[in-house]
């Protein structure tokens, strides 16, 4: 069994102002073994971060059942961190109080707590800004506090939502190797959203590619380049033709989408 | 010298304005525009309050009103702030005190004086009471607005991370709502210092609402307008001290620092 087992999941919201209920998600398989990479594509309200928050215990699903190490979700767990797509950040508190913050509710009990958030600080190149607020920050360097309090936690699994949403193309690259260099040394199992097409085929060994309506896992992309990825990988012919695929898959769903409105 | 001025400007126009103030007042008076007892002078005011400073007036009027301030308002802020969070975590009982907010919100307590004085008699606990009354209500709808609207987005970070209900209320709730219970705070002070006052104005044995009321009636503006400048100089005092407490629990915004 792999470390994450996604069996037959789907996720109800409640619709605003009445009892009746929304399925975002419907039906998701999805098996994650130990130590790899998987990105999520799909076009927006798709259910990506549904999915996510399911994985990190945030919210019920209605159906299936969501295990990591054998053991069933429920409700967050020391196993699990997550990257939040939106602002998550305490305004009051500094870079260095933020990502302390993640461990003071993980109840770090060793002497080296302060240490270790410096040292994660640094790694997210924020050495120098370490008593600054988030306000004080661009959009990226909060992106990157985020980033650091999950990983100085040292979760098993990492779930990341569009941690570089708000960055520029270049900064996003910059960000990506990043990631993959402490992935690589860390082997965590990593399960990474976005939107970007070349960012899921860069980093991912799979990529998942979500359709809408309700939410489902529409295809698998098995990524076969070697790693340590360069960025000289981007104009390889292979990596063209998943570029290509993935466009493929995302407008397939985005014209079946067009037809549910004729419908309607 | 420029650059001087320049940062204290605010300060400096403050004390000039304030300055030809007071000198128009005393020269209105000396030059015979006003009789003095409708207006008094500041300098007829520095003497007598030289002198309600020698025979201890003074010290006698302002203890006794700060007293029953500070206890008025200190219980307020205990019950109040209990209150409100109690309230917070409860939708039931936010709905047993909400009729109470309505209430002191809405009437003028102050009306209530003669009963205050049925129960608790002619003194220092009526004014208190009504000191308490008038202030309880800011302290305990801001605690209550404050925690209950603490930011969705960062409970649900704090959960991921473990978070147990003590966490989310002192790590989240509690310094996410610093602004606005020192909105209540500010709003308490300056009732609960009305309260005191307005309560010795009815009737009293001591305090400066006391003085002012007692100079009053015997029509002697001098010496009761020395207790009058007195309570707005302890309103002064205690806006600033509040304008510090919110400088200092604001400073993250201003500057880097954990
Ligand atoms: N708290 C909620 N209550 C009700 N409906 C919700 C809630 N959160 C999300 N939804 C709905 O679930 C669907 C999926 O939302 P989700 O946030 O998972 O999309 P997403 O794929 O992450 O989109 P994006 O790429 O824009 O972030 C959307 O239709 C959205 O309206
Ligand atoms: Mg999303």
């Amino acid at each position: 069994m792999a470390q994450i087992e996604i069996r037959d999941v789907s996720v109800d919201y409640k619709r605003p102002n009445s009892e009746e209920t929304f399925t975002a998600v419907d039906g998701i398989n999805l098996s994650i073994e130990k130590g790899s990479f998987v990105t999520i594509v799909g076009s927006s309200g798709c259910g990506k971060s549904t999915l996510l928050l399911a994985l990190a215990g945030l919210i019920p699903y209605a159906k299936g059942a969501i295990t990591v190490d054998g053991k069933t979700v429920t409700a967050p767990g020391p196993d699990r961190a997550m990257v939040f797509q939106d602002a998550s950040l305490l305004p009051w508190r500094s870079v260095h109080g933020n990502v302390r913050f993640g461990l003071e509710l993980r109840r770090w009990r060793r002497d080296d707590l302060d240490q270790r958030v410096t040292r994660f600080v640094h790694m997210v190149g924020l050495g120098s800004f370490a008593d600054y607020h988030p306000h004080q920050l661009s959009g990226g360097m909060r992106q990157r506090v985020n980033i650091a309090r999950a990983l100085a936690v040292d979760p098993d699994v990492l779930l990341m939502d569009e941690p570089f949403g708000a960055l520029d193309a270049q900064t996003r690259e910059v960000m990506g190797d990043e990631l993959l260099r402490i992935w690589e040394r860390d082997k965590k199992t990593a399960i990474f959203v976005t939107h970007a097409i070349d960012e899921a085929i860069f980093l991912g060994d799979r990529v998942v590619v979500m359709g809408k309506n309700p939410g489902h896992i529409r295809e698998i992309v098995e990524i076969d380049l070697p790693r340590p990825r360069t960025s000289a990988m981007l104009d390889s012919p292979a990596f063209i033709a998943y570029r290509q695929k993935l466009r493929d898959y995302i407008a397939a769903d985005m014209a079946s989408l067009q037809m549910v409105k004729d419908v309607a | 010298m420029t650059r001087v001025f320049y940062r204290h400007q605010a300060l400096l126009s403050g004390l000039i304005s304030f300055a030809v103030i007071l000198l128009v007042w005393q020269l209105v008076v000396d030059l015979g525009f006003v009789k003095a007892f409708f207006l008094s002078t500041p300098t007829r005011m520095a003497t007598e309050f030289m002198r309600q400073l020698k025979t201890g007036e003074i010290a006698a009027n302002l203890s006794i009103s700060l007293y029953e301030f500070a206890v008025g308002l200190g219980l307020a802020i205990a019950a109040g702030g209990v209150c409100g969070v109690l309230a917070s975590w409860s939708r039931t009982l936010e709905a047993i005190f909400e009729p109470f907010v309505w209430f002191t919100y809405s009437s003028p307590t102050i009306a209530f004086y003669p009963m205050f004085i049925a129960w608790l008699g002619l003194g220092a606990p009526t004014i208190i009471a009504i000191a308490f009354l008038f202030a309880v209500t800011p302290i305990y709808a801001n605690t209550l607005s404050g925690i209950k609207n603490v930011d969705q987005d960062l409970t649900r970070a704090a959960l991921s991370f473990g978070a147990r209900k003590t966490d989310l209320f002192i790590k989240i709730a509690l310094p996410g709502s610093v602004p606005i219970l020192v909105a209540g705070l500010r709003l308490a002070v300056g009732r609960a210092l009305t309260g005191v006052v307005a309560a010795e104005l009815f009737g009293a044995t001591a305090g400066l609402g006391f003085a002012i009321a007692y100079y009053g009636q015997k029509l002697k503006t001098t010496e009761m307008m020395v207790n009058l400048v007195l309570i707005v100089i302890c309103g002064v005092i205690c806006t600033q001290i509040l304008s510090l407490l919110e400088a200092a629990t604001d400073k993250w915004r201003t500057g880097p620092g954990r």
